[in-house]
């Protein structure tokens, strides 16, 4: 089964080959034959240009990446290797956690955006500013300049924070309203903190609920999120202020039971949850290796006109369209017509009047 | 992709007149020995416009003798000028509405309504019908106040007013924006029959506004910005992290949507325009741009808009839109009139790039015909098309698929759901299935239905 945890290693170590191989293969301009990592073909722009532009046509992705490689999420392990033209992954080695910052880029093969990039821009050697804005002084942004990445730059200095105790009863007073006290969940909002596994064992089950401990890759997320937008009535506020903010931040991870060390100890209620303890926990959040870059598209089918293949027809590739699913039936048997309100409120459509 | 907008308007006009011609000449030779207007017959002065055979189909049907009698509209005046100085519908019209579904959120400032696609007409869709979705109410923001400012790995900050950035070069774009959760309801099997439902959380609208490599090399971006990191000034702070790359290529901030200054719910008084990529990118009420060498990793990053797979991984910064397609006549909102001839419309649009073919199936797949398309053909914006279609009266199931000029097909739901599993809640793009109930069916003959496969 796939696993990125797995796949970051053959890619970290493909990285180490790919260097040798395009020692090797020197700088000039790609022959056909050759191959980026032994792998790829090295003239996929070529290809690609060929193909009148048709970088996601099935022939096209067989010629560049070879057979083997392009059929399904199957493909997609090979997809994360760095030197493959249609990989989106980039670089994953900044020290925010176990993965770091994880940055996803737009792939090679994706020529059209790589070529209007550098018209704009890259290659733009003749630019001079108009002169229409006018220049302010980074430090005149203090208060607009909200952001917190992955890697922590944007922090509060390590002397801001709260005991976690201190923060849940922030928590309490001005969240637990709609997230529940321990965040659970209430009157229909958001639950910060569930108890899911987000492997269901059939396509009909209900979606799995994802929160900050099963999903989220990144506790910095958490105190950019809630000092940004929260509570949703008066988001950013400054009677909770940064302290305010850390403080719920360690709270909401504490009731995700995140640990704070390899040994799996989790926070205690005096603890106090600052920058520097948000970071090292950055490291612990669990989910964090299950994200992989976009690969889509993932199906490359042709098209096809007549007599199409039963895996491609309704039916459940079985080739029979009258093998379907309906949505739920009025009780006189018609298709149910869109939401009660709308039923009341007027004819669900043209042609529908009465039914 | 290319930049000369108006080259482009030309070419694709040519392109899908040709679409237009190569489709027609297909259908005439399929229907053999059909309808005579050759060249052949013309230039032979032989029988040219036959105006007997022309109304032959209407042979045998019963006239109306009732004398017609004039309505109100014709024996008295009409309303007179300047009594909307900003005109609205006719109350006629009044059901042509956006639409929420009350339970799909605790609120409606962190909400979504959905544009009657069923009922839109072109490729344009009105400002008063474009599709919403809020993260933490409208603003009402008032123009002379509202500030832009460019930051981070640039060697001159810079701040801008309104009046600032309508110095700058304007473009002006027609382009379809989708949010990606757009189809999600249909995940699991059939919710609901509509294609408002399942396809309203889009709209295709004209920008004008200021590109965006424009204003980031006016604050001399720095090699070492990787990645742009914009914000809103409402209520969310909305953020994303975009790479450098994607905003360089044919990213804008528009001021202008249809002409008009934004609407409100669209992020007046400014937006970002990211063509092809899901709406969520587009952050409105744009305030920052913070030029940045790592993404965020924001909330919408990484909470929302990431796919969960069925082996519990999941895909991340998936930002463009796929090619899609839906057939809007007939669709669940209408019921057949009859057998006989139909035009089977619908849209196609694709992120990548721009629509190369539409095929229609009324077999389930089994079978495709090649559209027409009836409005030009634009990068990354709604295109129209058509298909003439004889209803022979019996049980049909139809599907549109699209092609787009990067070669990708759009894939069966089945196809989708083995790969991808059901829990994904964005990028449903699979083909949708309408079955057409039987005219002999009684009441329900005639009846459209959402069905999946
Ligand atoms: C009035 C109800 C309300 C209150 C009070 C409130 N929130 Fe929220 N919260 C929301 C809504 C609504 C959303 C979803 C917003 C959206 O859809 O963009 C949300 C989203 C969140 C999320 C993101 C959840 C996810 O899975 O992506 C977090 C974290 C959060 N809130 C934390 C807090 C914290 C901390 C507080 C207290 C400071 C708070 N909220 C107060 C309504 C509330």
């Amino acid at each position: 089964m796939f696993n990125t945890k797995q796949t970051l290693v053959a890619a970290s170590v493909a990285i180490l080959f790919s260097g040798s191989a395009l020692a090797m293969s020197g700088n000039s301009d790609s022959k056909a034959g050759d191959k980026i990592d032994g792998k790829y073909a090295a003239n996929y722009a070529e290809i690609i240009k060929k193909a009148d532009g048709k970088y996601l046509d099935k022939a096209v992705i067989e010629a560049i990446l070879g057979s083997d490689e392009t059929h399904g999420r199957n493909g997609l392990v090979g997809k994360l290797d760095p030197a493959n033209p249609y990989s989106f992954e980039v670089d994953d080695s900044i020290d925010g956690g176990n993965h770091g910052n994880a940055q996803c880029k737009i792939p090679a093969a994706f020529t059209e955006v790589h070529e209007s990039a550098a018209k704009h821009y890259h290659d733009d050697s003749s630019f001079v500013a108009n002169g229409f804005g006018t220049p302010i002084a980074e430090a005149a942004l203090s208060k607009w300049n909200i952001t917190v990445d992955g890697d922590g730059k944007g922090l509060p200095s390590a002397d801001v924070g709260m005991t976690i105790e201190e923060g849940g009863k922030v928590y309490v007073q001005f969240c637990g309203m709609c997230h529940g006290d321990f965040g659970e969940g209430a009157k229909g909002y958001l639950a910060l903190a569930v108890d899911q596994n987000l492997v269901t064992s059939s396509f009909t089950d209900p979606a799995p609920m994802k929160a900050v401990g099963n999903y989220w890759p990144y506790a910095t997320t958490i105190f950019d999120y809630i000092r940004r937008t929260m509570p949703f009535w008066t988001p950013n506020a400054s009677f909770i202020g940064d302290a305010g903010y850390l403080g719920m931040t360690g709270y909401i991870l504490q009731s995700n039971y995140i640990k704070i060390d390899d040994e799996g100890n989790e926070l205690d209620d005096e603890t106090f949850f600052n920058s520097e303890m948000l970071m090292k926990m950055n490291k612990y959040m669990p989910n964090q290796g299950n994200f992989f870059c976009d690969h889509r598209p993932v199906i490359h089918n042709e098209r096809c006109m007549t007599n199409c293949p039963d895996a491609q027809v309704g039916g459940n590739g079985k080739g029979d369209a009258t093998d379907y699913r309906e949505a739920r039936k009025l009780p006189d048997g018609t298709p149910q017509y869109n939401v009660p309100q709308r039923m009341h409120e007027d004819p669900p459509g043209v042609g529908h009047s009465g039914m | 992709m290319t930049d000369n907008i108006v080259d482009k308007v030309a070419v694709q006009t040519e392109d899908s007149r040709n679409q237009g011609r190569r489709a027609f000449l297909k259908g005439s030779a399929a229907v053999a020995g059909g309808v005579m207007f050759t060249s052949a017959a013309n230039a032979a002065g032989g029988a040219g416009f036959d105006p007997k055979k022309a109304v032959a189909p209407y042979a045998g049907k019963a006239e109306i003798t009732d004398v017609l009698q004039d309505g109100a509209a014709r024996k008295s005046l009409g309303f007179g000028v300047r009594k909307y100085p900003y005109g609205m519908p006719s109350p006629f019209e009044k059901e042509v509405q956006r639409r929420t579904l009350e339970w799909l959120t605790p609120d409606s400032m962190a909400s979504i309504t959905m544009s009657p696609i069923h009922q839109l007409n072109g490729i344009i869709t009105p400002n008063g019908l474009h599709f919403e979705r809020y993260h933490g109410g409208v603003p009402t923001i008032n123009p002379d106040d509202h500030r832009l400012v460019i930051h981070g790995l640039v060697e001159r900050p810079l701040i801008f007013t309104m009046d600032d950035l309508k110095r700058f070069p304007s473009i002006s774009r027609i382009h379809f924006i989708e949010c990606p959760a757009n189809g999600a309801l249909e995940w699991k099997g059939v919710q609901l029959n509509s294609v408002q439902w399942t396809h309203g959380m889009m709209s295709c609208v004209e920008y004008t506004g200021v590109r965006l490599s424009d204003l980031l090399k006016e604050a001399g971006i720095k090699p070492e910005g990787k990645w742009i990191i914009p914000e809103g000034a409402d209520a969310s702070g909305m953020s994303r992290s975009v790479p450098v790359e994607l905003a360089m290529d044919d990213c804008f901030v528009a001021y202008a949507q249809n002409g008009e200054a934004l609407r409100r719910e669209q992020g007046y008084p400014i937006r970002l325009v990211v063509p092809g990529c899901e709406a969520n990118m587009w952050v409105k009420y744009l305030r920052r741009i913070m030029v940045h060498d790592v993404p965020i990793q924001h909330r919408e990053e990484t909470s929302k808009y990431t796919e969960l797979m069925p082996d519990g991984t999941a895909q991340r910064f998936s930002w463009y839109m796929e090619a899609n397609s839906v057939i809007t006549y007939p669709s669940p909102d209408f019921k057949m009139q009859g057998p006989g001839k139909y035009y089977i419309r619908g849209l196609a649009w694709s992120g990548r790039g721009k629509v190369a073919n539409v095929d229609i199936s009324i077999d389930g797949g089994k079978n495709w015909k090649e559209a027409h398309f009836t409005s030009v053909v634009l990068d990354k914006a709604w295109t129209r098309f058509e298909m003439e279609w004889e209803w022979d009266g019996s049980e049909a199931f139809l599907m549109s698929r699209v092609t787009d000029e990067t070669g990708y097909v759009q894939p069966p739901m089945p196809q989708m759901r083995n790969l991808e599993g059901t829990n994904n809640v964005y990028h449903r793009t699979a083909m949708v299935t309408w079955r057409v109930h039987g005219w002999d069916q009684g009441k329900n003959g005639g009846m459209i239905e959402n069905v999946q496969y």
